[in-house]
């Protein structure tokens, strides 16, 4: 692909800059054991983290490509043009004026400490492999949160890592999972300890500057019994003409009567690929909530899951896309019962437009031993011309005679009669159109932390410039 | 040339084979071509069909030793397909034009049957298909329908015999002001597997779909539905809907659902929804309170929300056919 078209596929992207590569170190590209190892020898890793490297790697080699989903896509993807380490600082930084010069203007132009100062309680930020800052309220670390980026979780609590590293999402779940656990580097570690509620979002906000690079972070949030916490993480990356590989795993685990929320607005460039697995683990009483907004990337496939394990645990998904030319969001989620009087809601919003594709794909499953279950899906789709394309694939599988189970969906255009309204107040078209897409986000955004609301609504605002005529 | 032999065996993460795979369906061992009796037929004239590139209809094709065409124009007609044997095949023709009824009645003692139908419908077809089989037979079922311009398929189907059923039915809307109204019904009883996957293309605009499936599962028994419903590119003006409802009875019955939908065209109604759920104990109180044991209660909910499928199928006759065929089904599972 000439640079020219990459432009022309990935339109105006507001975050397609990109510095100069100052790596301190870079891997040779493409995948071996000896990339794997050097990887954890690198990171002075203990054995058992090199030997869980080395047999995901051996599943990922044999594992073959889904063969659902966009397989035309996923096939273009070349494991040996792609970077799999890169590390641009000498280390993870707690004061922002230590960060080297050139990553601290890039995240100074994405707003992140600013964004710290006012509303957080904890950042991470990373850039290529490794997170470069990181920083902790002090209450919080007096009240035993442990919030690291997750190279330094593993050195400082190795216990905790071991114990539930891969409890949730086996490196053999699928081809991308036994990937990152082969080659994870960077991510957040957050342990809650019991009855602790952190007030303020904590965030991580991940940045691929270099080409042909491959991010694998790693991420682990333990919420103990009654704790609470909001994580919120963000995603950009440059305009290139060549392809970059974003594929993480998330593992959530809410033990009893604790609630996770987390919140994600992937704004990845239009060329990278984001295969990415998440999902939690819910104990007795237990809450996970995933926020999920996918607005950019080239492929998506992102189906956050919680597993409902203990009795009267609640899953709530939220989750939109907004698939524009040349992109394929194919988001979705993933609920099992298996625990009695357990309830889940999901709520998919996607929006197509300039030939973009949008897909939700779910799976609802219901144990047999899981009594009185009761779930809500609910299912949005709005084209916005007629080249675009928008697919639902649910699954429903019931299990037990008491569960009450409900999925509907529905896809629809633009409503004449509202763009006409809003016209006649005086709106031009693509400002009615806007708003109208603003609307039909709307229970999304009410969700997330009101800077990133604001932040999502411009986004879409940039988005929508041009769709009319 | 046979072409089943160079099909490759279809994985379990299509839809279509999920459930159902394909080696569980196959009378014998997947490499095997078995000998087929041929199913009986009570009207048609001798006819053949095509072979498929498609593993179940090429399977079916390649074994049955027979093939019947029906030729309506404005009547009704009722066809017994009779079904003896180890392994028992057939295929048939349907061409119907003015308004017709045709009532497919499937029974016997085979171990295993294959059934495949193809379809052409111009003016108006109700359907009604009738799965009386005998409890431990298994069933292969594919039918292929093409709607014609301001054409009417009607299409029920009462699932009520046989052990293992898998039925594959596709209706292709190939012209402006083609209309399908598809409804069926299972009722699920002891270890009873039934499979229906049925695909829905809206190959031009101004077409229109309904499809109803509710499914009733006791015992242990297992309801499978799963809908494709394609909006093709150029399709403006198509007005679509599927639901899949299951009724479940008891602690080990189970019941999926996999409404799908594929719309490439943005001036469309297209919606779909899915809901699994055990009877509302408010509904058997209230009949229980008008002198209904609750057993009579249950069997009546079971009937109105079987008969419920085919609320959209304007036929008088076939409503009428698949009420009594019901009503008899369920009589004898209540008295043993």
């Amino acid at each position: 692909m000439s640079g020219d078209s990459a432009r022309d596929a990935v339109g105006d992207y507001r975050y397609g800059f990109h510095d100069p590569e100052n790596a301190t170190i870079r891997f040779d590209k493409g995948l071996s054991e000896k990339v794997v190892r050097d990887i954890s020898e690198l990171k002075g890793e203990p054995e058992w983290m090199t030997e869980i490297r080395v047999k995901a790697y051996n599943r990922f080699m044999e594992m073959p490509m889904p063969s659902w989903g966009n397989c035309d896509m996923l096939n273009q993807i070349d494991f040996d043009s792609v970077t799999y380490f890169l590390r641009s600082s000498k280390g993870t930084e707690k004061d922002w004026d230590e960060v080297p010069e050139d990553i601290k203007n890039t995240f100074d132009r994405l707003g992140i400490p600013e964004a710290e100062q006012k509303w957080l309680g904890g950042v991470t930020a990373q850039y290529e492999s490794e997170a470069v800052y990181h920083s902790i309220r002090e209450d919080l670390e007096e009240q035993g949160v442990i919030f690291f980026d997750m190279d330094s979780g593993l050195k400082e609590h190795p216990e905790i890592v071991k114990k539930y590293f891969c409890s949730v999402v086996p490196a053999s779940d699928n081809k991308f999972s036994a990937l990152n656990t082969a080659v994870w580097s960077g991510g957040s570690f957050i342990y809650v300890p019991k009855g602790i509620h952190v007030e303020m979002p904590v965030q991580a906000y991940f940045r691929i500057n270099a080409k042909n690079m491959g991010q694998f972070e790693r991420t682990l949030i333990i919420a103990d019994e009654g704790s609470s916490i909001h994580y919120v993480e963000g995603c950009t990356a440059p305009t290139y003409s060549t392809e970059s590989l974003h594929s993480a795993v998330v593992e959530l685990i809410a033990m009893e009567g604790a609630k996770i929320r987390y919140s994600t607005v992937q704004n990845w460039s239009a060329n990278v690929y984001n295969l990415v697995t998440k999902r939690g683990i819910a104990h007795s009483n237990a809450t996970i909530e995933w926020v999920d907004g996918n607005i950019g990337s080239k492929l998506t496939m992102k189906y956050p899951a919680v597993i409902l394990k203990g009795e009267g645990a609640h899953a709530e998904v939220i989750s939109v896309a907004y698939a524009g030319k040349g992109q394929h969001q194919d988001a979705g989620a993933k609920v099992h019962h298996l625990a009695p009087n357990t309830t889940s809601n999901i709520l998919s919003k996607s929006i197509s437009k300039n030939g973009g594709r949008s897909s939700y794909r779910g799976m609802l499953q219901v144990n047999p031993k899981a009594h009185g279950c009761r779930s809500k899906v609910v299912c949005d789709a709005l084209m916005l011309d007629a080249d675009s394309q928008s697919d639902t694939y649910p699954t429903m599988e019931v299990g037990n005679s008491s569960a009450d189970l409900e999925h509907e969906a529905s896809v629809s255009k633009v409503s004449n009669d509202q763009l006409f309204y809003l016209m006649s107040r005086g709106h031009s078209e693509e400002e009615a159109m806007g708003m109208i897409v603003n609307g039909f986000f709307e229970p999304f955004t009410r969700e997330l932390p009101m800077e990133y609301a604001v932040e999502l609504n411009r986004l879409l605002e940039l988005e929508m410039e041009g769709a009319i005529g | 040339m046979m072409q089943y032999p160079q099909i490759s065996i279809p994985p379990r993460s299509e839809h279509l084979w999920r459930y159902t795979p394909w080696k569980r369906i196959h009378p014998t061992k997947v490499s095997e071509m078995p000998r087929s009796d041929p199913i009986k037929y009570s009207a048609g004239q001798d006819s053949q069909m095509e072979d498929s590139t498609e593993i179940a209809r090429s399977f079916i094709h390649s074994i049955s030793p027979i093939c019947k065409k029906i030729i309506l124009n404005d009547e009704t007609v009722e066809l017994d397909l009779r079904c003896s044997g180890y392994i028992c095949s057939g295929e048939l023709r349907v061409e119907s034009s003015g308004q017709s009824n045709l009532i497919l009645r499937i029974s016997g003692d085979a171990g295993w049957t294959g059934l495949r139908i193809s379809g052409n419908v111009k003016g108006s077809l109700s359907l009604a298909t009738i799965n009386d089989l005998a409890s431990d037979g298994h069933i292969l079922r594919c039918e292929d329908w093409v709607v014609e311009r301001d054409s009417t398929l009607e299409f029920a189907t009462l699932s009520a015999g046989g052990f293992l059923n898998k039925s594959d039915i596709r209706v292709d809307l190939q012209q402006t002001g083609a209309q399908v109204r598809a409804g069926i019904a299972s009722n699920g009883y002891g270890s009873r597997h039934d499979d229906h996957h049925v695909e829905i293309k809206h190959s031009v605009g101004h077409t229109y779909s309904s499809l109803v499936m509710h499914a009733t599962c006791d015992g242990s028994s297992h309801s499978v539905g799963t809908g494709l419903l394609t909006i093709c590119e150029g399709a403006d003006g198509s007005d679509a809907g599927q639901i899949f409802r299951n009724l479940l009875l008891s602690e080990k019955s189970r019941a999926e659902a996999i409404p799908e939908l594929e719309v490439l065209a943005d001036d469309v109604k297209a919606a779909h929804g899915a809901a699994s759920a055990p009877i509302d104990v408010n509904q058997i109180h209230y009949l229980a309170s008008r002198g209904l044991s609750p057993e009579e209660a249950s069997a009546l909910i079971v009937e109105g929300f079987l008969m419920d499928a085919f609320k959209h199928v304007k036929s008088e006759k076939v409503v009428t056919v698949m009420r009594t065929r019901l009503l008899v089904h369920l009589e004898c599972l209540m008295n043993g």
